[in-house]
């Protein structure tokens, strides 16, 4: 029979420990008076400030218009880079046709470059088409997530091609086929991609950070890391915004985490 | 550092390239539709080809010509090579160079070795309560650059921080950890650590649970022991998958730039400069495109050197 | 039309609207427009914070004695508002404010990268104020042109600001102060009596705030960079003023105030015995920590050498009008109407903390009154004896950025790692040559 061992099992705790403390020690010094923050020792319970530093947060980065432009900015690039992720993979998937397999290595290897090549370029294109400071330019450039189209192209492909073709024979339009085929058998796998890259959007930061220009367009991390080194700076209200920048995905993440694991190793369990 | 929304890694290198074994479906050419079997596909990845076209192709060719010129706007002009010139004797380009080499050298194996510790752990049957486990360790790598960032210059503040409180209450003195060269490093390193090593345990963890148990089992009646059976048998069962992280991470590594950024500004006295912090100094501080440019093609090339060579000496084995 | 699309016309489809985005991308746009000297419409301000408040409040009486011109003025945020100009001035004035309020260490750099992209005032009459305004800031608003484009609004004279009771109990005579070597022997018997650090400073320059090493080579009337743009980071002005910081250090006089929010809470805690900063400062002590009411005082900042001068201007602030902007004389008449007149400057002073550089507003009773956070001592006054004094101005260059990345660095070095001034500085002034293209001047 399995024998347990209390040594494994304690350093695993150790490891989860190192992994989450700081998590809790972020959530109690996010209920502190920003004179406590730097205290020793180190506040380790509630504080009762939460709603003093949360209105604080508001007063000074305008708490709600930040997040809903993060929530804003985050989803729109969910839904788009779903649905051209789904697209693109069903065609290399599912079919045929010439410069599939030049396309898919070229697409790839752009997961091989930095992304900092493409900064500066990006940011003068954004420029003269005068799309700084606006959402469409921070979601735009996130729209086309190689990791995502090899994602669904490996899911797509273990799909039988008889469960299509039965549907053409019905006289299914391709169209029809991908909404009522496609998309339903692999739910799971899509679900997994939308958290992935809302997860992306919802913590990106150079991009936002060079792309927007004033508060009332920030993004969260944007707006925390600007609230940062002033003379001024209210720690326990920064602490608090990086707590609301944490702890919402920690949870979704909670929720969905068997499709999010699973999602993470389509790629090993697939092929 | 990220442009795009951040991309979790594909678990096993893709297979690019290779002829497909699908049944490419029946082209039955049905004119009353808009949609055939032929245009199909070229419609489904016409966005992707659109997308790729304007944010991933060209600015990788455009940045390699914004490399060859200086000035701004319309006093932007050709200089050659300058730039590279200039590279090359810029001392500021190689610190961030070497701080950046450093990190790579001591980070990478210390979290993958600590990742796949984590892994086999979680992959043990001797132990309680798994899956909060692993739950608890893959929770760092959701949270953004930024806010662990934040968290971690409070946590590593020397008077008053998280991490000193603890070395004391085990005896240790004060350590100052954004405040000296060395110990800002050491901070830099831990940081990366705590955030991508749950990862790339959950990654490996996926590995192991990919090998058959047969093997195992043949591997006791051969009468291998633990560490042989490790040594012998999981490790080159997980090479493909050790591979694709030591790639991923060296990328990872060599474009780093949130930490030091958040952390440390670069400093104290350039100690965790990276080099992709000082392309966007230059970039967007100093508003010297061309040279940033030049800097980011530097830095392309020496990534697309290591992955090659790394894939050529790991791959090679089997 | 065609029902079936093939597979040509789709990727005739593709190309032609990758190659359309592509030349929309390339084509150079940098000319951008013209701009005109439209007298009326309505015009926008770019302004950051209190400022912003300040110039709001001599809105309603604009409007009213200058029929057909409206005014908003936005608050855009500072630091947000330098890289919001730098791109706009980048893509030919495009989404630029027609009025822009701008900082010392970015005028110089926009008037050098961007020629037309702040508009000449001097065409329009700014030279009538030439005398009207703080000596030594004048200088700083010319472009190559020899014409005027921007107006000073604010200027912060250095100060220096220090704990009375500390002072008191280690028997030190501020009065006796004249220069940093005797303030470092006052600060070593406010250390021995008090245990208190005379000053903060980041060691590890990741905040790269080098105000106190630019004070103290101001002092000297010396800065990075002479009038003519030439490299004095190693000269011996500079050479003196990092020795100075170095000295402190060994002293152990010098707080690390690396860390987030450190300098704060030691001022808090009471554990820093001075202050040098400049007038903004007046009211951040005393709205910050009102509980250390009674305990400051301010002086003049002490020389930097022996018989040195003993006034600085540490920064100033200025308002100009965009090249682009079509309604540029409106845009003049504005900042004409703003900060030339010293009731609305003083105005704005009251309502948005600004220090005004206009001489004339000094003659307001408010600069002579006592302050109760400083114990009643007229804590205005030695600010504005300072700019009555003769004055240098400070060139900036537009390598402002790389200069301080780099004198930052010199002074991590000796402060850290206990490298020798001139050497760090002889260091930097070499790489900042390099990636510059500037000359050393000798």
């Amino acid at each position: 029979m399995k024998r347990r061992s209390v040594l494994f099992t304690l350093l695993l705790a150790g490891a989860f420990g190192l992994c989450v403390g700081p998590f809790y020690w972020l959530a109690m010094a996010a209920t502190q008076k920003n004179s406590d923050v730097f205290s020793w020792p180190p506040k380790l319970l509630p504080g009762g400030h939460l709603m003093e530093n949360l209105q604080g947060l508001q007063d000074s980065i305008g708490l709600t218009r930040v997040l809903f432009n993060t929530v804003l900015v985050a989803g729109v690039q969910t839904a788009g880079a779903v649905v051209v992720s789904v697209l693109a993979g069903y065609a290399f998937a599912k079919f045929e046709f010439r410069g599939r397999n030049l396309f898919f290595v070229l697409l790839l290897s752009t997961l091989v470059l930095p992304d900092t090549v493409m900064l500066i370029p990006i940011f003068e294109m954004m420029m003269k088409l005068g799309l700084i400071d606006s959402y469409q330019s921070v979601i735009l450039p996130g729209l086309v997530t190689p990791f995502g189209i090899f994602l669904m192209r490996q899911a797509l492909r273990s799909m039988p091609d008889e469960l299509l073709d039965a549907a053409r024979v019905d006289g299914a339009g391709e169209l029809r086929v991908l909404w009522r085929i496609v998309i339903p058998v692999n739910r799971p796998v899509i679900a997994a991609l939308a958290l992935f890259v809302f997860l992306g959007g919802w913590n990106q930061f150079v991009w936002p950070l060079i792309a927007l220009r004033s508060p009332d367009m920030y993004t969260l991390p944007v707006a925390t890391a600007t609230l940062q080194g002033l003379a001024t700076t209210n720690y326990a209200q920064v602490l608090l915004a990086a707590a609301i920048a944490a702890i919402p995905v920690m949870a979704l993440f909670l929720v969905l985490q068997r499709q999010f694991i699973s999602g993470l190793l389509a790629g090993a369990t697939k092929e | 550092m990220s442009l795009a929304p951040s991309e979790p890694a594909p678990a096993t290198a893709a297979p690019a390239g290779r002829g497909t074994t699908d049944r490419p479906g029946r082209t039955r050419p049905d004119r009353r539709r808009l949609l055939t079997r032929t245009s199909v596909p070229y419609l489904l990845i016409m966005p992707a080809v659109l997308g790729f076209a304007i944010f991933k192709a060209y600015p990788i060719v455009a940045s390699l010509w914004i490399s060859l010129t200086t000035g701004n706007g319309a006093g932007r002009h050709f200089t050659g090579l300058d730039n590279y010139q200039r590279l090359l004797n810029d001392p500021l380009f190689w610190t961030a160079l070497k701080n950046t080499a450093l990190i790579l050298v001591v980070q990478v194996p210390l979290m993958l070795g600590l990742a796949l510790l984590v892994a086999l752990g979680l992959d043990s049957t001797k132990v309680w309560l798994r899956p909060l486990w692993r739950l608890g360790v893959f929770v760092p790598s959701l949270t953004g650059l930024v806010a662990a960032g934040v968290m971690f210059s409070v946590i590593l503040n020397r008077d008053a921080g998280l991490l000193n409180w603890v070395l004391s209450l085990f005896g240790i003195d004060r350590v100052n950890w954004l405040g000296s060269p060395f110990w800002a490093r050491v901070g830099v390193v831990l940081v990366i650590t705590w955030h991508y090593t749950g990862y790339n345990a959950v990654i490996y963890l996926a590995g192991l649970q990919g090998i058959p148990q047969e093997l195992y089992e043949a591997a006791k009646v051969d009468g291998a022991g633990p560490v042989r059976r490790f040594v012998s048998l999981t490790l080159p069962q997980l090479r493909p998958i050790l591979l694709l992280t030591v790639v991923l991470s060296t990328i990872g590594t060599l474009q780093l730039f949130d930490e030091p950024y958040v952390l440390t500004g670069g400093g104290p006295d350039n100690a965790t400069l990276t080099v992709t912090m000082y392309l966007y100094n230059n970039g967007f501080k100093y508003f010297d495109f061309g040279y940033a440019s030049a800097l980011a093609y530097a830095l392309a090339l020496i990534v697309a050197v290591l992955g090659f060579l790394q894939v050529r000496l790991m791959g090679e084995r089997k | 039309m065609s029902h079936q699309l093939s597979r040509r016309r789709l990727l005739q489809l593709a190309t032609a609207s990758v190659a359309g985005l592509g030349l929309t991308a390339c084509g150079d746009n940098g000319s951008g427009s013209a701009g005109d000297d439209g007298d009326s419409g309505r015009i926008t301000v770019w302004s950051w914070t209190t400022a912003a408040k300040g110039l709001r409040s001599v809105v309603p009486s604009f409007e009213r004695d200058n029929p057909g011109i409206e005014v908003d003025v936005q608050d855009v945020g500072n630091p947000a508002i330098w890289d919001k100009i730098t791109v706009g001035l980048a893509s030919g004035g495009k989404g630029l404010a027609d009025v822009l309020h701008i900082g010392v260490d970015y005028l110089p750099g926009y008037l050098d990268k961007f020629p037309d992209g702040i508009a000449d005032l001097s065409r329009l009459g700014a030279d009538t104020y030439e005398d009207a305004f703080a000596k030594g800031l004048w200088p700083t608003v010319m472009g190559k042109d020899k014409a005027a484009h921007a107006l000073p609004w604010e200027v912060n004279p250095l100060g220096l600001f220090y704990r009375h009771d500390h002072f008191e109990k280690a028997g030190v005579d501020p009065d006796g102060i004249g220069d940093w070597n005797d303030m470092i022997a006052a600060g070593s018997k406010i250390l021995d009596a008090t245990g208190v650090r005379l000053l903060g400073l980041d060691k590890t320059g990741a905040t790269q705030d080098m105000d106190f090493f630019q004070n103290l080579m101001q002092l000297q009337d010396v800065f990075y960079f002479d009038q003519d743009g030439k490299i004095t980071l190693a000269s011996p002005a500079a050479v003196e003023a990092l020795t100075l910081i170095k000295r402190l250090n060994d002293a152990g006089l010098i707080a690390d105030t690396a860390g987030q929010g450190t300098e704060k809470r030691l001022l808090g805690q009471g554990k820093l015995a001075t202050y040098a900063e400049a007038a903004w400062a007046v009211e951040y002590l005393a709205s910050t920590f009102p509980e250390q009411k009674g305990k400051w005082r301010s002086m003049q900042p002490p020389a930097a050498v022996p018989g040195g001068r003993r006034n600085a201007i540490v920064n100033s602030t200025y308002l100009a009008v965009s090249g682009s902007s079509t309604r540029r004389r409106a845009a003049w008449r504005f900042i004409e109407y703003a900060l030339t007149e010293p009731a609305r400057i003083n105005r704005m002073f009251a309502s948005g903390g600004v220090f005004p550089a206009l001489k004339a507003a000094y003659d307001d009773p408010r600069f002579s009154a006592p302050h109760p956070f400083y114990g009643g001592q007229k804590v205005l006054k030695p600010f504005v004896a300072s700019l009555s004094a003769d004055a240098r101005p400070t060139n900036f260059t537009g390598d402002y950025a790389r200069a301080l990345k780099f004198a930052s660095d010199a002074q991590s070095q000796v402060l850290i790692k206990g490298a020798d001034p001139a050497d760090a500085l002889k260091k930097a002034a070499e790489q900042l040559a390099q990636q510059t293209g500037r000359q050393q001047a000798v």
